[in-house]
């Protein structure tokens, strides 16, 4: 099929079925968009590089980027999950069986919540120090222990769930992989206060919950290579994740947003002020030329290691930013309150960049992944790398 | 051009001065009297570097800023010491005039200079351009003590001028050629404003892109040390300290390299918003350029002290790119300035 004749069915099938808004249902936890995400899905744009037994189309890369350039232009969501569906995309690569077929099709049409159930209070940084145990029962495991930084957890059906299964080898070889159901006695979700205020994400509290046996993902205590590769999807979508002010007062859109600040403050005629806007405004232009560079090599087929920049780029520009934000406003930033738009965005802003350079892995360890993954440099010598879990000292 | 067609035309060059511009010989052209190497200058005539952007009708490969920048970035790489940016604003300045000196501009049997006068004089120089004559002095011109021909441009076009006297200067940076240039002759206007702005565009992107590739290879060189250099039974590149200093170095030089490419397709192009693309490059790539010189030396300690390591020739490189077109505050302020006009 000729990319014309490609792109002439995509919006053919658009022009019969999209109606310009999806319907929405009631389905508290559920995307409300799962009607028309499992008509896309049906229909095989939602992963159009997929094979055809897999709700796909085996399309190319490329012919797979017309089909969501089509969906884009329509304004229709719900295309190119091969691309962006973490949780989709791990279940194809490591579910089996019924399982498989039965969560990859919910997950594409949106039909279950999901959730993450990595990171532990002893756990951060050096995930593979994970202690929530699963431990072997009939039909399936008996799962305890405590989960944090978990969004959506109160919601989900399923949290995607790295559990010690075999103390008694190094930490990397006795993980595994489950798919938990959340909606189960045995599952407490607590809201977890963040430092803006703000509750986005929640303590998991796990106790003799159980896991079905064909809710494993990938080889029993093979737990570490499936988390690698759903951890590659979420890093390379963090880049782009970065929230904006809260108070939606920020004046002019985007990237000039600070220049307008600076104006309104009356301190655009500083010449300090302006270096330091002029600068704040070059990291996020230079990150924005850096990724539109990177998609640029892959669409060519050649590997680019700028993907693995933007997270600790957009880190800079989000505390520099505020830190911009905070000098213009100058004592004016001691105030907080509805009353004190400018002020509660930039503090909040000096707060929130935390999310992005903590969160998803901190910038010491993205600049370990640049230094031993991109730049190809040894990584530190690891005491515990040998040394049977059970003996580890952690937390 | 393609990515594909612009790799088959840098490879080439690439090639060459891998064998005629290693580290030895940059040294020996830097110890030379006039810092030129008339050889390796026909040599590079040979691939059609010299005519890259001599229009085609002189002789030239007729080709735009993309393909200019990409190879001074394997000039940059190399430290080429060599009046090819000189000669890349010279065509420039020149495009589409005829100028008989285009044609030997190309074939590489004339070298020229440029200095930027006027309202595009970065340096403090004093050249005035009144009733077709040319007086005063321009300041830190590239090339200009080995140039058969200097172009006088400025906010009004591009000139053609005798120079009355060439003063090289005692330069800190002995792979980039300077020298004072005094006028007092009459002088020829051959192209107009619009030559001479694209002329400017021109020399920043060349200048970016040379600096973003000595970046890229400088990081290249220290990333391989890190890798070799035991200390306390390790390689020193398995320190964080060491590893992320890297890491960091690898943004910088990667934002310069996306900036310079975006600068050179926008001066190309002709789009709307390229004098913040080029601002923009001109600041971010010599910052990147310096603080990947500078920090590269502390990772390598004690060997990259000495003179007979390579890693001093690129800081002093770098040391006078970020002042040779203008320092980057002065393009911070453009590039802020250029934005709000857009706005």
């Amino acid at each position: 099929m000729t990319d014309e004749q490609l792109t002439a069915e995509v919006e053919a099938w658009l022009a019969a079925h999209w109606t310009g808004a999806e319907p929405h249902h009631e389905s508290f936890g559920r995307d409300p968009r799962s009607v028309w995400l499992a008509e896309v899905r049906d229909a095989g744009w939602a992963v159009p590089r997929w094979p055809a037994a897999w709700h796909g189309r085996d399309l190319s890369d490329a012919q797979g980027r017309l089909v969501e350039a089509a969906f884009a232009r329509a304004g229709a969501p719900g295309a190119g999950q091969d691309r962006t569906n973490l949780w989709a995309n791990t279940a194809l690569a490591h579910a089996t069986g019924e399982f498989r077929r039965t969560i990859v099709a919910q997950l594409l049409a949106g039909e279950v919540g999901m959730c993450l159930l990595y990171s532990e209070p002893g756990a951060g940084s050096d995930l593979a120090a994970v202690r929530t145990r699963a431990d072997k029962v009939e039909g399936g495991w008996r799962v305890t222990g405590q989960k944090v930084w978990t969004s959506g957890a109160a919601v989900a059906d399923y949290g995607m769930l790295i559990a010690r299964t075999d103390w008694d080898v190094p930490k990397h070889r006795g993980i595994s992989f489950f798919f938990l159901p959340m909606k189960q006695d045995g599952v407490t979700v607590r809201p977890l206060h963040q430092i803006t205020g703000e509750a986005h994400f929640n303590e998991v509290f796990i106790d003799g919950a159980f896991v079905p046996e064909d809710h494993l993902l990938g080889p029993l205590n093979g737990g570490w290579s499936v988390l690698q590769t759903a951890l590659a999807y979420e890093r390379s979508v963090m880049g782009d994740r970065a929230r904006g002010p809260r108070s939606g007062a920020g004046g002019a859109k985007g990237d000039l947003a600070l220049l307008a600040l600076a104006r309104e403050a009356g301190r655009l005629d500083e010449p300090v002020v302006r270096q330091q806007v002029a600068q704040a405004i070059a990291w996020r232009a230079l990150n924005a030329l850096n990724t539109r560079r990177a998609k640029a090599e892959l669409a060519q087929g050649s590997s680019s290691a700028i993907m693995s920049l933007g997270k600790l780029a957009m880190s800079r520009i989000l505390h520099e930013e505020a830190r911009v934000r905070t000098m213009l406003l100058r004592a004016g930033s001691l105030l907080e309150g509805p009353e004190h738009p400018r002020a509660e965005d930039a503090n909040f802003l000096a707060l929130n960049a935390y999310f992005t350079s903590i969160g998803g892995g901190t910038d010491q360890i993205q600049r370990n992944i640049i230094g031993e993954r991109v730049l190809g440099l040894p990584k530190e010598p690891e005491v515990d790398r040998t040394v049977p879990f059970r003996e580890v000292k952690a937390g | 051009m393609q990515e594909n067609e612009i790799a088959a035309l840098v490879e080439p060059v690439a090639r060459l001065l891998a064998d005629r511009c290693a580290e030895a010989d940059v040294r020996r052209i830097m110890a030379s009297e006039t810092g030129h190497d008339a050889d390796l200058w026909r040599a590079l005539a040979g691939l059609g570097v010299t005519g890259l952007t001599v229009d085609e009708a002189a002789g030239g490969l007729g080709l735009g800023a993309v393909e200019l920048e990409r190879v001074l970035e394997v000039a940059g790489a190399a430290l080429l010491p060599a009046p090819l940016l000189s000669g890349a604003v010279a065509a420039a300045a020149l495009a589409g005039t005829g100028e008989p000196l285009l044609a030997a501009l190309a074939a590489g049997e004339r070298v020229a200079a440029v200095a930027f006068a006027g309202a595009l004089d970065w340096s403090g120089g004093d050249v005035r351009v009144a009733g077709a004559r040319a007086t005063g002095t321009a300041r830190f011109v590239p090339d200009a003590a080995v140039a058969d021909a200097i172009l006088l441009v400025t906010g009004d076009g591009v000139f053609l001028s005798e120079p009355a006297r060439v003063v090289p200067l005692p330069v800190f940076d002995r792979t980039r050629r300077l020298a004072d240039v005094a006028f007092d002759a009459p002088a020829r206007q051959v192209a107009d404003a619009a030559a001479a702005a694209r002329a400017r565009d021109v020399a920043l992107v060349a200048l970016a892109g040379e600096q973003a590739g000595a970046a890229q290879r400088l990081l290249e060189m220290t990333v391989d040390y890190a890798r070799e250099r035991h200390q306390f039974g390790r390689a020193i590149g398995s320190f964080q300290a060491v590893k992320h200093m890297a890491a960091d170095l690898l943004l910088e030089s990667e934002s310069a390299t996306s900036a310079a490419r975006d600068a050179a397709r926008q001066v190309d192009e002709g789009a709307p918003g390229g004098e913040a693309a080029v601002a923009l490059a001109a600041f971010a790539c010599a910052d990147a350029f310096v603080r990947v010189a500078a920090d590269s030396i502390q990772m390598h300690g004690g060997i990259a002290f000495t003179w007979e390591h390579p890693a001093h020739l690129y800081l002093r490189r770098a040391r006078s790119g970020a002042q040779l077109y203008g320092d980057s505050d002065w393009w911070r302020e453009r590039y802020l300035s250029a934005l709000e006009e857009q706005a």
